[in-house]
């Protein structure tokens, strides 16, 4: 009896001694396999994992098919002259959808420099982290305007001349940051005043390129008419085609011109007289830079419009006020 | 004979062993393991789309690519993906001064966004040269249509009667043309949305749409006389009513550029339109969405209707004085 109790017990350890080897092994299998989680899928997750990988994957082909067009394509593309955009921007409600629109159209033209000026004392949140999230180089500037230069509210917009001291602040950024790049004052590029609530085709742009001194092209929905433009005779601006004080020296809207970038670093004084009457902004900048045979005519001698000076409308906030007087305005803190 | 004590004793060393193995069949103990690894290689994602280095892995089901913010620029649109539900945008336009500008910096936004398919409905006897030129130009997916509102139901000059409701006509079509060239039996995913050609739209709003399953909805800004309207989205990420001032009681408080419909939903029921008669203000889009969903089956977007993805911009009607009455600019001149 006490053997066979023996016998058993030894058995019975053996056996636990194989069962806990097994177990063991097995547990140490399952560890390096991948696991099957079928019951514990999450399909949402799965396809948008999936979709994020076909975006790269389409990314990664266009870049691909990108670089193998153009071999020798690197950072700075040294045949392709740089545009210099300036624009003046100012704090209100639609500013951020103005600055949206804008750069979905600029993120479509190569070589293109944003400097985004705006009427402040400091640089907004709104516009810093605007143009970090933008994906264009870009320039972040600001200047606020005289007091008694600022429009009031209810104020017509051609009351007094506007973006002045954010112009001429860009113009100031451009020459200081030029001067330190080589090539001095014979370097390649063209500047372009664009204000916020333009609008403009991607095809403008490569007109605009190959300024040698000052070009000049119809600008849409401006002067009080359809589209003003510059006659063009024999290649040459002869005059212009314009519904109000066509006497002007240069009758055109800032939308309608670009200058060169050897211009602006030759004629370092030449910048925005704020004091100049309605009407004479464009004049007081471009009366000293060149005169109206010098001028270019692009867009097909001046018979298309590329550029629309397009206003938007201010969003009406009877509701909101009503509100905010009783206290129960709209959260502060969701950006608009 | 077995004592009962070494019986115990045989059960005691199995049991936990038997224990062990059926509880790890259950599969408690191994996605645990799977999703520690999982952390290590989970990437952000950026849907504003900061510049930064792209980190590559092997695109596998568990595994996170980070979208990469590319440096070069798009003149065409993105290539075509066969993954990618198609967003189809139904924009109703009609002939006036702005109308090529709106229509150029729309198309301007569209480019960037992947496997688009513009809707562009005009309200017109035919279809305008101006349109037609410009869709082709642009090079996106597009299908140009046409119907003209009769003249009673026509927005005459400036006044703004909101009890006629502008462009539904031209949406009908839409969706008709979609409900006949879609069969709702193909696997086809898409998206419907309706774009008007002034508002503003950011890249990032098209992407929170892709992932609709019925009907997704975000606040929009500068709608009823206010910052933004907004839907309620409660703490279980279910809308529940809506942040307006103008009726906030109607079925479906919310602007047309603030919801989309994923394309199986209209298949399913092709009954459904926007209404043409008889509609209040402010009851139009309550006039379709009624018959596709419930308040329930919303889904809320743009972090739980947090954030401004689409701005209900107007643009100001060009003042053209100087026109006079027989026209000043030479008329062949196209703007």
């Amino acid at each position: 009896m006490a053997t066979r109790m023996k016998l058993k017990l030894k058995t019975v350890f053996v056996l636990y001694f194989m069962v806990s080897l097994l177990g063991l092994v097995y547990a140490l299998m399952q560890l390096g396999q991948r696991c099957d989680c079928t019951e514990h899928d999450m399909p949402k997750d799965r396809t948008i994992s999936r979709l994020r990988g076909e975006l790269h994957r389409l990314q990664e082909k266009m870049r691909k098919a990108e670089s193998t067009k153009q071999p020798q394509k690197s950072q700075p593309k040294p045949s392709l002259p740089t545009i210099f955009v300036i624009t003046p921007t100012y704090a209100r409600l639609v500013q951020k959808a103005e600055l949206t629109r804008l750069s979905q159209t600029f993120l479509h033209v190569p070589q293109l420099h944003w400097i985004v000026v705006e009427d402040s004392p400091h640089k907004t949140p709104l516009v810093s982290e605007f143009l970090a999230k933008s994906g264009l180089p870009y320039t972040h500037l600001h200047m606020p305007t005289a007091k008694d230069r600022k429009l009031q509210e209810g104020d017509p917009s051609w009351l007094k001349p506007r973006g002045v001291e954010q112009r001429n602040e860009g113009l100031r950024w451009l020459r200081e940051d030029r001067r330190a790049q080589p090539g001095g004052d014979s370097q390649q590029g063209v500047v372009y005043f664009a204000d916020d609530d333009n609008t403009y085709s991607v095809p403008l742009f490569d007109e605009m390129r190959n300024t040698q001194r000052v070009s000049v092209w119809p600008v849409g929905l401006v002067g009080g008419m359809k589209y003003e433009r510059p006659v063009v005779e024999g290649g040459k601006v002869v005059r212009f085609h314009t519904g109000w004080r066509p006497s002007r020296p240069f009758p055109m809207d800032m939308a309608g011109f670009a200058v060169s970038l050897k211009l602006v670093l030759a004629n370092p004084e030449a910048c925005f007289d704020g004091e100049a009457p309605m009407g004479f902004l464009e004049s007081s900048f471009l009366q000293g830079l060149v005169t109206m045979d010098e001028l270019e005519p692009k867009a097909d001698n001046c018979s298309k419009v590329l550029v629309w000076h397009t206003r938007t409308e201010k969003p009406k906030m009877k509701r909101e006020e009503a509100l905010q007087a009783q206290g129960l305005g709209s959260d502060p803190a969701v950006e608009v | 004979m077995p004592k009962r004590r070494d019986i115990l004793a045989i059960v005691l060393i199995v049991l936990p062993w038997t224990l062990l193995i059926t509880v790890w069949h259950q599969s408690a103990i191994a996605p645990l393991l799977a999703i520690r690894k999982d952390d290590g290689v989970e990437g952000k994602r950026d849907a504003g789309g900061q510049a930064q280095d792209s980190k590559e892995y092997c695109a596998s089901d568990k595994d996170i690519v980070e979208v990469v913010r590319t440096e070069y620029v798009y003149t065409r649109p993105p290539p075509w993906s066969d993954v990618l539900p198609t967003i189809h945008i139904i924009t109703p336009t009609y002939s006036r001064p702005v109308q090529k500008a709106e229509l150029t910096r729309l198309a301007n936004t569209f480019l960037h966004v992947p496997n688009l398919h513009w809707i562009l409905v005009e309200d017109s006897q035919r279809r305008t040269p101006l349109v037609t030129r410009l869709l082709r130009e642009t090079g996106l997916n597009y299908t140009h249509l046409n119907v003209e509102t009769p003249r009673n139901y026509k927005l005459r000059g400036d006044t703004r009667d909101p009890r006629i409701p502008r462009g539904t006509m031209q949406r009908n079509l839409a969706l008709r043309w979609l409900r006949e060239t879609f069969n709702a039996n193909s696997s086809q995913a898409g998206i419907v949305y309706f774009a008007d050609d002034d508002n503003t739209y950011s890249l990032e709003l098209f992407e929170e749409m892709r992932s609709t399953r019925k009907v997704s909805v975000w606040p929009v800004a500068f709608v009823g006389g206010l910052r933004y309207e907004s839907p309620k989205v409660n703490a279980a990420g279910k809308v529940y009513g809506w942040k307006t001032v103008f009726d906030p009681h109607r079925p479906f408080a919310i602007d047309m550029a603030g919801f989309a419909i994923n394309l199986r939903l209209i298949l399913f029921k092709p009954q459904a339109y926007f209404k043409l008669r008889g509609v209040k203000g402010g009851y139009q889009e309550s006039s379709l969405l009624r018959e596709l969903v419930t308040l329930n089956d919303l889904e809320p977007k743009a972090a739980n209707c947090t954030k401004i993805l689409v701005w209900h911009t107007r643009t100001e009607k060009p003042v053209l004085v100087n026109e006079g009455k027989k026209g000043f600019t030479d008329p062949n001149v196209e703007i």
